[in-house]
């Protein structure tokens, strides 16, 4: 039976990038999920807000940007439902194609996971993690005060409208904008703290390994360290808002509270199923990773995947292409010699000897470059860009 | 910045975003004076204060067809400037990229909002009297989802890029344009 209690806000826009723990604060005892909750009255405010994320909900369901593949949407809400539990009747998980890290939660179920994210998470527990954050959020209904926070409610409609349009001209997911968002949107510090417990405790009780829910935020913070510029905003915004502590504060304290938890049996990571559910869509979300241009972030993250996939010669490809397009001192040739070590793993793709091809003529080695246009022309005669590296070759 | 401030910004800035529109043609037009085009006189100039980037042209409205001039872009120069309140600097053109790296170069600024681009044909063609390239692409709009078309011209002559990009919505409005769009860029002609 739905409890008919009123229904309380969670406003989890853009908290996942932004939250922050309590130093040495952890909560104690045992934690129970809530009974389902009900929809609130149309005609209160609470109902009036659920109805603006309901029409956001409606316009995303009807996005080019949505991944549609029946089978990467099952695995994640599969795993979204196992760790919501009955609650999971009131989620919606929607797989939207965005290059940045981000997962969110609306007060009304809709949940946002971002392409950027599950490229980047290791394994199925960092997913576990993080979702298991984002239903945290739900499940504590806390999240009413950060609307009574808000001092004027009708000027906080205003601004989620503000906010709708910008999610929608893609521009969320850039630090600047985020940290805007961030303070007003930003739970307390004891709200995230309370989800990441409820996360923590959501994935231990699957059996998924407490310790991957610290490893994510350490992966993106030696991420954001390869890229000055990144880690120059990111630096920068830890002073401009901070009561959002960084993220090895954060890294921090997941790892206390895992220990905390302490259940001996969550041992599970699933690193191999992951990796199989993500692997038909990973050349779409490395195509659009590599477009934000962020090259020493994008390096980092194909040396930590690289590592799990030594003999994966589409990974190679990829961090020859970040060279190749980066092109500074020495790139060119670092990217010849990711293309060729490529060549003899498994999985790259015949854009490899396109590449290849062009970086060569970029170094006037042009025997060498019609090689490699001739061998691409071989493996996809009918390709786009064929009329034009016919060019390069001469004629017979 | 409190609640009022973040919205009294995005008020400025909407406001802010006001442009003038000045009819092209018809006849032999000037385009930032370095290439001449012939106009039918259906295009409009649109001058946005304090845009930077390339000259936009429009028929029916921004939303629905956009011709793009990028000229005498100076080796080192970007395309497009970058985007306020980042500190990134945008990729820029060197006058030794090859056809398949100004596209990335053009791929780069039309998918700062998010927006997709897939390369679809990219092929050797005569432009400004020059040996250069043309390429057709297709994009999905961030902002609202429309599905668009894309064609380009573009040669590099004497260290400089010339480029010029139409595109429109799939359905409709490329095919209303295409041949006329084609046609002026097809008549630009480098400024001696």
């Amino acid at each position: 039976m739905i409890a008919p209690r009123r229904r309380r806000i969670v406003l989890g826009c853009g908290c996942l990038a932004l939250g922050a723990l309590a130093p040495g604060a952890a909560a104690s005892g045992a934690w129970h999920p809530p009974a389902r909750f009900a929809r609130p009255d149309e005609a209160s405010e609470e109902g009036g807000l659920w109805g603006m994320f309901d029409r956001e909900e409606a316009r995303l369901r009807r996005s080019a940007f949505l991944v549609r593949d029946k089978a990467l949407n099952d695995y994640v809400t599969g795993l979204a439902c196992r760790l919501a539990g009955e609650h999971c009747a009131d989620l919606r998980v929607y797989l939207v194609r965005t290059p940045h890290f981000n997962a969110s939660m609306a007060p009304n179920g809709m949940m946002q996971v971002w392409s950027g994210l599950l490229l980047r998470a290791a394994n199925e527990a960092q997913l576990a993690a993080v979702l298991g954050h984002e239903i945290g959020h739900f499940l504590a209904r806390h999240s009413l005060e950060r609307l009574r926070d808000v001092k004027s409610r009708a000027a906080f409609a205003n601004f989620l409208a503000i906010f709708f349009a910008a999610a929608r001209a893609g521009n969320v997911g850039q630090f600047a904008q985020l940290g805007v968002l961030a303070s007003l949107f930003a739970f307390t510090r004891e709200q995230e703290r309370e989800a990441d417990r409820i996360g923590l405790e959501l994935m231990t009780r699957n059996g998924y390994a407490p310790g991957e829910a610290g490893a994510i935020w350490s992966q993106l913070l030696e991420e954001i360290k390869g890229d000055a510029v990144t880690y120059e905003e990111y630096a920068s915004r830890s002073v401009l808002f901070a009561t959002h502590p960084p993220i090895e504060e954060r890294q921090q304290m997941l790892s206390d509270t895992a220990r905390e938890i302490g259940r001996a049996e969550a041992t599970r990571v699933g690193a191999d199923s992951y990796r199989a559910a993500l692997a038909r869509h990973r050349t779409e979300f490395f195509g659009d990773e590599l477009r934000r241009r962020r090259y020493g972030e994008t390096l980092v993250l194909l040396e930590r995947m690289r590592k799990a996939a030594a003999d994966d010669g589409e990974l190679e490809f990829y961090r020859g292409e970040v060279f190749r397009m980066r092109g500074e001192k020495d790139d060119l040739d670092q990217a010849l010699s990711a293309y060729r070590h490529a060549e003899a793993l498994r999985g790259a793709p015949p854009e490899l000897f396109r590449s290849e091809g062009l970086v060569l003529r970029q170094l006037n080695q042009e025997t060498e470059s019609r090689i490699a246009f001739r061998r691409y022309l071989e493996l996809k005669p009918a390709a786009e860009d064929a009329e034009l590296i016919r060019t390069y070759l001469p004629r017979d | 910045m409190g609640l009022r401030g973040a919205i009294l910004a995005a008020a400025v800035l909407l406001l802010s975003s006001c442009f003038a529109m000045v009819r092209m043609g018809p006849g032999t037009v000037t385009v930032r004076d370095a290439i001449t085009v012939s106009s039918d006189g259906g295009w409009n100039r649109l001058d946005v204060p304090g845009g930077g980037g390339g000259e936009v042209w429009t028929s029916d409205g921004l939303s629905l067809d956009v011709l793009t001039f990028f000229v005498a872009i100076k080796d080192g120069d970007p395309l497009v400037p970058a985007p306020m309140g980042t500190r990134r600097t945008p990729p820029a053109f060197r006058a030794a990229m090859l056809p398949h790296q100004i596209v990335e170069l053009f791929e780069a600024s039309a998918t700062q909002d998010g927006s997709t681009f897939r390369l679809e044909r990219l092929a050797p063609s005569a432009f400004a009297s020059a040996d250069g390239f043309r390429f057709e692409f297709s994009m999905t709009r961030k902002r609202d989802d429309v599905a668009l078309r894309g064609f380009a011209y573009g040669a590099v002559v004497k260290g400089k890029l010339y480029l010029v990009t139409f595109r429109a919505p799939r359905i409709h409005y490329y095919a209303k344009h295409l041949p006329r769009a084609e046609a002026t860029v097809r008549s630009a002609l480098i400024k001696p």
